[in-house]
């Protein structure tokens, strides 16, 4: 039977750059997709562009391809990546001119077009109304819209928003047989693939508290798949790299933010993930079958960002020594007296160390913590009210408990994300090729 | 009483504004003992003590996992919260996890 070896170069924009030169490096890896794009990661790439139309694409894009390109290239491993973000035509323009510098000579990039839907916005379908001012609309794309630039041949296949499994199940698609549930296995195992470390024991922990060492963790594997004709695939790591891939870590990572899982909604098709299997084959290498398919949505899901007005204020003050729990309880009640002018849904008053994560669901803190941070965030409508909070934390430092210290602040900008529909027979996509 | 985390994985996931959690079970008679015990309404009251939303369960028995999907969890989004820094609902699978349960 036919098949391909996939691996999984980044997980996220900043992820680290050198296992992904490891596994190009190895030889036995066809394809290595590097995810890029979170949901949000895309707005700074808006801004930029609009003040610089060759800009808008991940400002990392030369840090990450500068060590990968040659070996990636000399190695016949193409490179698939969503770095393009908000300006895949200029992506892939760059990497043209960075494959030169590295003496890439003949190097084929191929740039996908079409996941902005800005200009087709009032066809979009939104789940919840909005105030504010639409950033940008992406629309994610389906692995169709990379396969012709398998087809051509291309060595670095650069787009903007697709589906990030469509990242990895672009390789393998072209040997598939019996065509539906083989692309639902190559689509699941590129969902397996795209978080990198958190299918190799990243973010993982047993009930007694175990996990991988530190050194291991400095030094994870990143994984790659086999991945064969009828869409199954065995799951792996490059030899002697350290990690961990088992039933535990696999079913963790292909439920990730599925939600319902007999019906995971992907461009490709609607996945039914709750027949697959996993068989421990070997140390570190898991057999994964039973994907099913159940049809293919007729509208592509679009993430929409909303600028609004204001920010979010977010403010943290410090309390050592004895008694530094009691001070910061009464600093962080001074806090509510002096701001209870401000809506309660639009303040959060907790202590880091003791409650900010989990809310009243967080365990009991120990009677003698030896420090604890105060922290505040607030919806500021403007900059003004901002600062007064920020300086009713400071305050404290002369007219609250003893000792507040080690204060840091910063404002974000109010992002809301929204997310939408569009028919799919709307969005055209193109491929741009530059040749090195 | 046992703790939830004694018998089970979990993970923390997000999608707009939705929380999606998952638990994988370390064999079959511990889902079995979840799924009857763990359910969406124990969940909820639970899950309640932190954030607002409709918690919706999937069981998906042939890898021992249960998912907690929850509705409006994020108001706005992970960029919008009020919580110290971003992306505090990575730990959110702890209140799960430390749940206990007769």
């Amino acid at each position: 039977m036919q098949e391909r070896t996939v691996a999984a170069g980044a997980g996220f924009a900043g992820d680290r750059t050198e296992q992904a030169v490891a596994l190009a490096a190895s030889g036995k890896v066809h394809a290595i997709g590097l995810e890029c794009l979170a949901e949000r990661t895309i707005v700074p790439g808006l801004r930029a562009r609009e003040i610089d139309p060759e800009a808008g694409y991940d400002p990392r894009l030369e840090r990450r391809l500068k060590p990968l390109l040659h070996v990636a290239f000399s190695n016949s491993c193409r490179v698939v990546s969503n770095l393009g973000a908000a300006n895949p035509l200029a992506a892939g323009a760059k990497i043209a001119r960075l494959a030169r510098d590295l003496g890439c000579s003949g190097l084929k990039s191929a740039a996908v077009i079409g996941d902005d839907v800005m200009a087709l916005a009032d066809n979009i379908d939104w789940e919840v109304d909005f105030e504010g001012n639409l950033l940008g609309a992406h629309a994610y794309l389906g692995v169709d819209t990379i396969a012709p630039a398998v087809e051509g041949g291309a060595d670095v296949i650069v787009t903007g928003r697709v589906a990030d499994s469509a990242l990895f199940s672009a390789e393998p698609l072209p040997i598939l047989v019996n065509h539906d549930d083989a692309l639902a296995g190559a689509t699941a195992i590129g969902h397996l693939l795209e978080c990198t470390g958190q299918v190799t024991g990243g973010n993982f922990e047993m009930p007694d508290g175990g996990s991988l060492s530190a050194k291991d963790f400095a030094n994870l594997g990143f994984p790659l798949a086999r991945v064969f004709a009828d869409g199954t695939a065995e799951l792996g790591l490059l030899d002697g790299a350290p990690g961990r891939i088992d039933r535990l870590t696999c079913a963790l990572q292909l439920l990730y933010e599925v939600h319902d899982p007999s019906a995971y909604i992907t461009p490709d098709g609607i996945l039914d993930l709750t027949g697959i299997t996993f068989d421990e084959v070997g140390v570190n290498r898991v057999r994964v079958s039973g994907a099913r398919f159940r049809g293919k949505p007729k509208t592509l899901k679009v993430s929409g960002f909303v600028q609004q007005p204001g920010f979010v204020a977010d403010i943290e003050i410090g309390y050592a020594g004895t008694h530094a729990l009691n001070r910061g309880q009464i600093a962080a009640d001074t806090l509510r007296m002096r701001l209870d002018d401000i809506p309660q849904d639009h303040i959060r008053i907790d202590l880091v160390g003791v409650d900010s994560t989990l809310g009243l669901a967080s365990l009991p803190p120990a009677n003698r913590m030896p420090e604890v941070r105060l922290h505040v965030s607030a919806r500021c409508p403007d900059a003004e009210l901002a600062q007064i909070i920020e300086d009713e934390v400071y305050s404290l430092t002369l007219s609250g408990p003893a000792g507040g210290g080690s204060v840091r602040s910063e404002r974000r900008p109010s992002l809301a994300v929204v997310d939408g529909l569009i028919d799919r027979n709307l969005v055209k996509t193109e491929i741009v090729w530059e040749t090195a | 009483m046992m703790r939830v985390g004694e018998i089970a994985v979990g993970r923390s996931g997000d999608k707009g504004e939705k929380l999606d959690l998952t638990l994988v079970a370390l064999n079959a008679e511990n889902y079995a003992w979840l799924e009857k015990r763990l359910t969406a309404s124990v969940a909820q009251a639970a899950i309640a003590r932190v954030m607002p939303g409709e918690v919706t369960r999937y069981e998906v028995p042939g890898l021992f996992a249960l998912k907690f999907v929850i509705e409006g969890a994020l108001p706005g989004g992970v960029y919008a919260t009020l919580h110290a820094g971003l992306h505090w609902q990575k730990a959110a699978i702890w209140v799960l996890l430390d749940l206990e349960i007769d």
